[in-house]
């Protein structure tokens, strides 16, 4: 059916290569356009140098809201899995009245636009006095990031085979030690994946970075952000570049996490 | 006594499930449920008493529902344009059987992991005034002189799409994956041209995905900020953009409380809708299958 001699094939493979296109390019475009020697950003670029890559790498604007970010990241990856992790694992284990509710609450910041919840817990810090910019910003992205290790986490938990901790249960294992040496092993790279999730979503987080975070410490997206709307310096498109290099390399990881759960 | 150990166990469950949960409901009391509470309470409230004005203005001044309009349509457009690319794409992957498969839905989702910020950026440098595709309109005779795709709607749209159509795809590809190609192949035995089959049996069994999708998107579009703010500014404004002008440079934060409600609002009929759907297609799938 998916024969390309087929008129229909041809245009399903048509169609298909064309939105791979419209996916690539604009990313394509970030990492070769600031190759340019020009000192304004054109495309296709003219010539061909790394100056405005070293020149990102050197601008202490840049790496100071990068050393930043992930800072904020690395804290809010750590809270949010010990946060996710427990909280999913007793939705997965115990029907208790009001389980489904709470499971909808536990997911729904996702749905809801991010820009409400920036403008609710401005008013809401305010109003109590807690205005230091990088933890607050941290307990911030809690709210967006608790929600993907649940929702990575969930199924995970679920599909693991509930008899195998009843047996290490039998064998006289307590709770906590049939979780660490039986389940653990198991449901491990679930739960990487779930941080790496939650460290994706924190790193690359614009809106509530925007209302939050300490004005003389912005993360990086609030940087590139504030850059690209003064104009179109090479350095500014470097810097979004070496993001869609570092992009490749999560990739990459994910990837081999992914191979290692399913084998 | 067997009776008394059981209820003694069963206790202590419970308390095992409060305290795996405790943290979690305690950062979602603080810094979720009560400040969303208040921001909806906050829009309620004109100068320290209970009262509409807030809504009274949005619904008086036109602008704020050429506004809304201007999102749903953004919305909408964007919605089609998901569909028109992910249909193909996600069912293209779905079948594939080469071992290219992998890596294309790896090429696929790759974009979720570049921050809207820089997709957006690169649609940037795409865009603008005598850029490449504006070279490229003119060069296939579509228009005559420079054109600027950079702050218009339409720009937005096909920018967003982009930042967007990887969810569509994953939504999708799994919803095909599940079409067992079996009742493709009976059609096609009974005599059914490929074209018909698709539209005839595989489309008809991906209908609750396609909706679902198509909400998730829709969802997301009259949400999206970063894209709107860049690639749109102020000329092509929309409801998340109007609101961060209106709490960060305007600083009427009662205002924007207001419109972050309209906004909340319409994202919540959409999910609800989503709900819905997704937990009818659960009841569905024994039936179906």
């Amino acid at each position: 059916m998916n024969s390309l001699r087929t008129p229909f094939g041809a245009t399903i493979a048509l169609l298909s290569v064309t939105a791979l296109l419209y996916l690539i390019i604009p990313i394509a475009v970030v990492l070769i356009a600031p190759l340019g020697e020009t000192g304004y950003l054109s495309f296709p670029p003219k010539g061909l140098t790394l100056k405005w890559y070293q020149a990102a790498l050197a601008d202490s604007r840049y790496v100071d809201s990068f050393l930043n970010s992930l800072w904020i990241a690395g804290w809010v990856t750590v809270i949010a899995t010990l946060t996710g992790v427990p909280a999913a694992y007793a939705l997965s284990r115990h029907a208790f009245p009001g389980a489904r509710a709470l499971e909808a609450l536990f997911l729904s910041p996702l749905i809801l636009p991010t820009l409400v919840l920036a403008l609710g817990l401005a008013l809401w810090f305010n109003r109590m006095g807690f205005v230091a910019g990088t933890p607050r910003l941290i307990a911030a992205h809690l709210v967006l990031c608790v929600p993907y290790v649940i929702r990575v986490c969930l199924p995970v938990f679920r599909r693991f085979d509930r008899s195998l901790e009843e047996a290490a249960a039998n064998l006289g294992a307590r709770p906590l030690h049939a979780f660490v040496l039986v389940m653990l092993p198991v449901v491990r790279p679930g739960i990487a994946a779930a941080a790496t999730m939650a460290f994706i979503t924190s790193f690359d987080e614009l809106v509530l970075a925007l209302f939050l975070a300490d004005p003389a410490r912005p993360t990086l997206p609030v940087t590139i952000y504030s850059a690209v709307q003064l104009g179109f310096e090479p350095t500014v498109a470097a810097v979004s570049g070496l993001l869609v290099l570092l992009g490749t390399a999560l990739l990459l990881i994910l990837q081999w996490l992914n191979r290692n759960a399913s084998q | 006594m067997q009776g008394i150990g059981v209820g003694r166990a069963q206790s202590r469950v419970q308390w095992v499930v409060i305290a795996l949960l405790a943290p979690c409901l305690l950062a979602y009391l603080v810094l979720f449920v009560i400040p969303q509470v208040r921001l909806l309470g906050g829009s309620l409230i004109v100068d320290g008493s209970p009262g509409l004005a807030h809504y009274q203005r949005m619904t008086e001044d036109g602008y704020y529902a050429f506004l809304m309009g201007r999102t749903l349509l953004a919305g909408l457009g964007v919605t089609l344009i998901t569909l028109l690319f992910g249909v193909p794409l996600a069912y293209w992957l779905a079948r594939m059987q080469s071992r290219w498969a992998g890596f294309l839905v790896m090429v696929t989702t790759f974009p979720l992991l570049i921050s809207a910020v820089v997709r957006s950026f690169g649609w940037m440098v795409l865009f603008f005034r005598n850029g490449p595709v504006s070279q490229l309109l003119m060069a296939v005779g579509l228009v005559d002189g420079p054109t600027q795709l950079m702050y218009t709607l339409l720009g937005v749209t096909i920018a967003l799409a982009q930042v967007l159509l990887p969810l569509m795809v994953l939504t999708l590809y799994g919803v095909f994956r599940s079409i067992d190609p079996g009742l493709e192949s009976a059609a096609m035995t009974l005599g059914a041209r490929p074209t018909a089959t698709f539209f005839l049996v595989t489309l008809p069994l991906a209908r609750a995905g396609i909706v679902a999708g198509s909400l998730l998107v829709f969802a997301l579009t009259i949400s999206a900020f970063a894209t709107p703010s860049l690639v749109g500014g102020a000329r092509a404004n929309m409801m998340a953009t109007a609101i961060y002008e209106t709490a960060l440079e305007l600083l009427d934060w009662p205002f924007a409380s207001a419109l972050a409600t309209v906004l909340l609002c319409a994202v919540l009929a959409v999910s609800a809708a989503y709900a819905v759907l997704v937990d009818r297609g659960r009841h569905d799938r024994p039936t179906a299958s």
